[in-house]
């Protein structure tokens, strides 16, 4: 029983810590990044060269997310822009993007698995049981996430230009904003958080070269159930995360592959915006 | 009436004639390849066939129609294990080999039309009709997966018993597949539905106005499609005696769209010899350079979505277009050959007008609320046969909401609308189309790289439907329509794309298609906004002759009062979403409390 | 008062020479060329459909002029776009989607100042021109009634010490009672600051009691300016705009 809520929150918090960064480029930029999964990959490639290199294991989710950052500049720059006015080709781009990633990294690492250190291994012990560090760890990471992007988003002066922006673009250029700077910094702060996340989920998988595949359309569903909105992904994150960890142990680890998309695609048929406005 | 033809009847080679000349080229490309190839390359070639059959499923959804598509490999894969399933598990001979071929049929045709109906419908976004579609090969691998030995799991089936025909013959059998399907394929994109298919492309919401069925043709051709792709993933499996989950996965799936992107998209061709040589040059490369062909292929992808939205396939066209129009000028260039002719239509409904006695529109109670703003408060109006309402009002006083309200029945908070004796409930737009409602909007959206000519003909689809494999010469418009297209000259350009047509052009267009769908109540959205001063009298003079004439119940919301004035039987005022008065032109013009509120001065509504 | 200022005075705070914008066959606004001074109020006129709001959006490189030019303070700013337009010092208030119902009063105004210790500043302009703003900074925007929401926006606009505003039909749905308060909210900052307005309007009285000099537009094209001080000209504005 308290294995069973012990996974469920830590599935909970890996999927709103994966998800987080593919929700802030689509409430800015209107855009679902289908390179978010390579991005994923980045990052635990990232983790891996840090730790292989000596570094101490902290160090990977800095790097991955100074990795990610500028990684997500460039490509808002060259592949992007010029697709603003075109938002379905934007997301083929992505992908194709994708595509372009995972081979640069087979072509660097090669296609075998790869694995990086973690910074803290072993288990707790929780409620009389022995439970895994490294996943507790995660759901302290996801609450200080969550926070961290809602002070972000509430209390400076970025995070209100942003809001700004996702709310009437046009106008919040008239007042003086530069909504390509925002969606740039954006696609930029997405794009390292996407790869921070890897950095954080591979000590608990495998790294290869499709690592993020798997994550990419549960993320899709998760950010276009919670309505774009913080408290409305961690909602999701939960209940679909739930629903995801209750039917793999109950039912079928297969069918329980499905049950996030399953369900998000009935939520969204019923209830288009999501789970957040009223 | 005399018939209104185009400026250059021309005598050109019947569709069906090019398209069998061009098949059997390529028939006689199939039959004799096989002698000249070596024994690698052919095998190559036969599922690289197959692949194209896919690639051009994946070209009818996404390049013709716009649904951006991740998962016709489903399909595919779907008739794939079909075979593979029934060969394995219950028997094989030709009984057999027949009866797999209706379950895939059927099976995928069956998937498509959930997935249809769970993706397509009326106001779903564009992004959440990708990711659905992205999702069905998703779920499908999961249960392949969950299958265990009955499926062959994650390592598939092989070795079961198949045909174990000549390599040679394996290839005709394809290649005829391909020149079947691409013929019919190109026969249906150059008929009057293929036109119907790039509308919803290009203007989704326009076509919902003119009352065609977009949701259920969307989910029609998904169904086609899959069924057609199930065929290939037959023979496909049929051919490699092996079959395994990727054949259903999304990386075929998104594969797939890289063949169509790259070799251009709604050319047909383009993607057939995309998905060949891709997958023939794949297979060359994969034992010497993977990473490295994986990754041209992934750059290009790229490269050809940001600079070349139509593939390659758009290099080739574009310079047969400059070279076909060199030394026309401008206009001329984009004129097309237009076997166009214009007939009076046999109206019913608008004879049906001037003998019914039901009010053609009666609006009751309508409220319509965005969150805590109230756009429309209790609005009621009677609409009259044979008479001309203007709705007036400052900006802001909800008559574009009213309009939305009444061609939409999922927009309104509260109330009813009832067309003709029949409430509107929560009926989509085209429903409502079907009532005998018919609406223009303030901005000029259209169809641009339509002609003139299947503007108005695809407006007749809800009238006189459309043909799957031919284009109609003649299509039959109401009188008032006819009358339109000869005061706006439009009779003498049927040819021409609407994107060159002037601001002018495009609202008599427009008006001339919405009265196409022979509709017994008008709205007019500012049918004059941007109309010079004889465009606007020629304007007036059709919406009188539709009032007088043919008994329409015309609704108009304009804000050039003096055309108001000259054409109006009756006048409504809004005023913040209430309805300050209701009366005839005089009425309104001399009322104190009117003038007050255009000039601002006023702005509490009286009970 | 201003009835003999001259367009091409060298204090010219905006300068619109011969523009043009809207479709091809039929432009929306045609050749309008018109000039306001530092401290002046010119407000276009005209009945709805006319290209007043298109003009507004034109100069502010919401909309592509089609040919034309228009300077601010000596410096071409034409088809530059709105934001790098706003940060010379250009104050717009659209006449639709003007504020952000989703933030709060507080969170609008910030919108208008670089800071928040501009904001700190700055907030006395607000409290001397409607103290009712000033006192609801908390308060969501969307929650705020038409004619508060309107303070807001001119709130907003004010914040920004510009050198010019450009106003879309800010008394549209006030009462008789606001609609004066903006008058003399408008007045009071044309006179202390120097600011220059271009006003857009259908209300014709609250437009006579603000502006220094009118411009009627025609389908587009300026068919008529004068100053407003001149005695008959309440009439003939009348004639041009009676329903």
């Amino acid at each position: 029983m308290a294995t069973l809520f012990l996974d469920i929150l830590t599935t909970s918090s890996m999927l709103f810590i994966v998800a987080a960064g593919l929700m802030i480029i689509l409430g800015v930029m209107k855009l679902i990044n289908f390179a978010h999964g390579a991005f994923l990959t980045v990052g635990g490639y990232s983790a891996h060269v840090v730790t292989d290199a000596g570094f101490n294991a902290w160090l990977t989710i800095p790097a991955a997310a100074l990795v990610g950052f500028v990684l997500g500049i460039v490509v808002e720059r060259v592949i992007l822009r010029p697709l603003y006015d075109r938002p379905l080709d934007a997301i083929l781009a992505t992908w194709g993007l994708g595509i372009v990633i995972a081979q640069v990294i087979t072509f660097i690492f090669g296609r075998g698995v790869q694995f990086a250190e973690s910074p803290i291994s072993g288990t707790a012990d929780l409620f009389d049981i022995s439970y895994s560090s490294w996943r507790l760890i995660l759901v302290l990471v996801a609450v200080v996430l969550g926070a961290a992007l809602t002070a972000l988003l509430y209390f400076t002066r970025f995070g209100l230009n942003a809001r700004a922006v996702i709310m009437n673009e046009n106008l919040a250029r008239g007042l003086g904003i530069d909504s390509v700077k925002v969606r740039a910094l954006t696609f930029g702060l997405g794009a390292a958080l996407a790869c921070a996340a890897g950095a954080l989920i591979t000590p608990l998988l495998s790294i290869d070269p499709n690592m993020g595949l798997p994550w990419l359309v549960n993320s899709f569903m998760l950010v276009l159930v919670s309505g774009v909105a913080i408290p409305g992904l961690a909602l999701a994150s939960l209940l679909l995360g739930g629903a995801q960890v209750l039917v793999s142990t109950f039912v079928s680890p297969i069918i329980g592959g499905i049950t996030i998309v399953v369900l998000a695609a009935v939520i969204l048929r019923i209830k288009p915006q999501g789970l957040s406005r009223g | 009436m005399a018939d209104i033809t185009s400026q250059t009847p021309q005598r050109s080679l019947s569709p069906y004639w090019t398209t069998a000349i061009a098949a059997a080229l390529a028939l006689a490309v199939v039959l004799t390849a096989p002698l000249y190839l070596d024994i690698y390359l052919t095998n190559v070639l036969i599922r690289a066939l197959f692949l194209g059959v896919l690639a051009l499923t994946v070209d009818l959804v996404w390049g013709y129609t716009g649904i951006l598509t991740f998962g016709q490999s489903a399909f595919f894969g779907i008739g794939a294990y079909a075979c593979a399933l029934v060969f394995t598990h219950w028997g094989f001979g030709p009984g057999w080999f027949v009866a797999a071929l209706v379950i895939g049929i059927l099976a995928a045709g069956l998937i498509a039309w959930l997935v249809g109906l769970l993706s397509f419908y009326h106001g779903a976004s564009p992004l959440y009709s990708s990711i659905m579609t992205l999702a069905l090969p998703i779920v499908l691998v999961q249960i392949i997966f969950s299958g265990g030995r009955f499926t062959g799991s994650s390592s598939g089936l092989s070795g079961f018993p198949t045909y174990y025909w000549s390599i040679n013959t394996w290839f005709i059998i394809a290649g005829v597949l391909l020149v079947t399907v691409a013929s019919l394929a190109w026969l249906f994109v150059r008929s009057d539905f293929g036109r119907i298919l790039i509308a919803i492309r290009e203007n989704e919401d326009r076509c919902a106005y003119l009352g065609i069925p977009v949701s259920a043709i969307k989910t029609g051709l998904f169904v086609v499609c899959g069924a057609i792709g199930s065929i290939a993933g037959f023979g496909y499996a049929a051919f490699t005696n092996v079959v395994a989950p990727e054949l259903a996965g999304f990386l075929l799936g998104t594969e797939s769209l890289v063949w169509v992107a790259l070799g251009g998209r709604a050319t047909l061709i383009g993607p057939i010899l995309g998905a060949i040589g891709i997958d023939v040059t794949s297979s060359y490369l994969s034992g010497s350079l993977p990473f490295l062909w994986k990754f041209i292929v992934g750059v290009a992808f790229v490269v050809v979505i940001i600079l070349l939205p139509n593939g390659i396939a758009s290099l080739v066209t574009g310079a047969w277009r400059r070279y076909k129009t060199r030394g026309k000028d401008e206009t001329a260039a984009h004129r097309h050959r237009s076997n166009v002719t214009l007939v009076p239509a046999k109206s019913r409904r608008l004879e049906e007008n001037l003998s019914d006695d039901k009010a053609p529109i009666l609006i009751e109670a309508l409220t319509c609320r965005y969150g805590s703003l109230t756009v429309l408060d209790g609005i009621e109006v009677e609409g009259r046969r044979g008479e001309l309402l203007s709705i007036v009002g400052p900006n802001g006083a909800g008559k574009t909401t009213l309009m939305r309200c009444i061609s939409n029945g999922g927009e309104r908070t509260s109330g009813e609308v009832v067309i003709a004796g029949e409430k509107i409930g929560r009926r989509s737009p085209q429903k409502i189309v079907e009532l005998g409602v018919g609406r223009s909007f303030q901005n000029t959206s259209l169809f641009d790289s339509l002609t003139v000519g299947d503007c108005l003909r695809l407006a007749r689809y809800r009238i006189d439907g459309a043909s799957y494999l031919e284009r109609t010469e003649r299509v039959a418009l109401p009188e008032p329509a006819l009358e339109i297209l000869k005061a706006t000259g439009l009779g003498r350009q049927l040819g021409l794309e609407t994107r060159y047509l002037s601001h002018g052009m495009k609202r008599g267009l427009e008006l001339a298609m919405v009265l196409a769908t022979e509709p017994r109540v008008l709205l007019l959205d500012e049918p004059t906004a941007g109309l010079t001063k004889p465009e606007r009298t020629a304007i007036g003079d059709v919406l009188t002759r539709l009032v007088e004439d043919y008994g329409l119940c015309v609704f108009l919301i304009e804000h050039d009062l003096d055309f108001v004035r000259e054409i109006s039987n009756r006048i409504v005022v809004l005023h913040q979403g209430k309805m300050l008065l209701d009366g005839s032109v005089e009425e309104v013009v001399s009322s104190d409390l009117v003038k007050a509120v255009y000039s601002g001065q006023e702005t509490e509504t009286p009970a | 008062m201003s009835a003999l200022r001259k367009p091409e005075s060298a204090e010219s705070v905006l300068t619109v020479e011969g523009l043009t914008s809207g479709y091809d066959a039929a432009p929306v606004v045609r050749d309008v060329s018109f000039s306001i001074a530092a401290g002046e109020i010119l407000v276009i006129l005209g009945k709805n459909g006319m290209g007043k709001s298109t003009l507004l959006k034109t100069i502010m490189g919401f909309v592509r002029a089609s040919s034309g030019k228009v300077h601010l303070a000596g410096e071409n700013i034409t088809n530059r776009p709105p934001h790098l337009i706003a940060r010379h010092s250009v104050a717009y208030t659209p006449q639709e989607y003007a504020i952000f119902q989703d933030l709060t009063v507080e969170e609008n105004l910030r919108l208008g100042v670089e800071n928040d210790k501009l904001l700190k500043e700055r907030l006395g302009d607000v409290e001397a021109a409607f103290p009712r703003i000033a006192e609801r900074l908390r308060q969501g925007a969307g929650t705020l009634s038409g004619g508060e929401q309107k303070m807001l926006l001119l709130s907003r606009a004010l914040i920004t010490r510009p050198q010019i505003m450009l106003i879309d039909e800010i008394s549209e749905g006030l009462q008789p009672t606001m609609v004066a308060r903006m008058a003399e909210v408008l007045r009071a900052t044309k006179e202390k600051n120097g600011v220059a307005i271009l006003l857009v309007e259908q209300n014709l009285p609250f437009a006579l009691s603000v502006a220094d000099r009118y411009a009627i537009l025609k389908i587009g094209e300026i068919v008529e300016r004068g100053d407003v001080a001149h005695a008959d000209t309440a009439a003939t504005l009348e004639e041009h705009l009676r329903i």
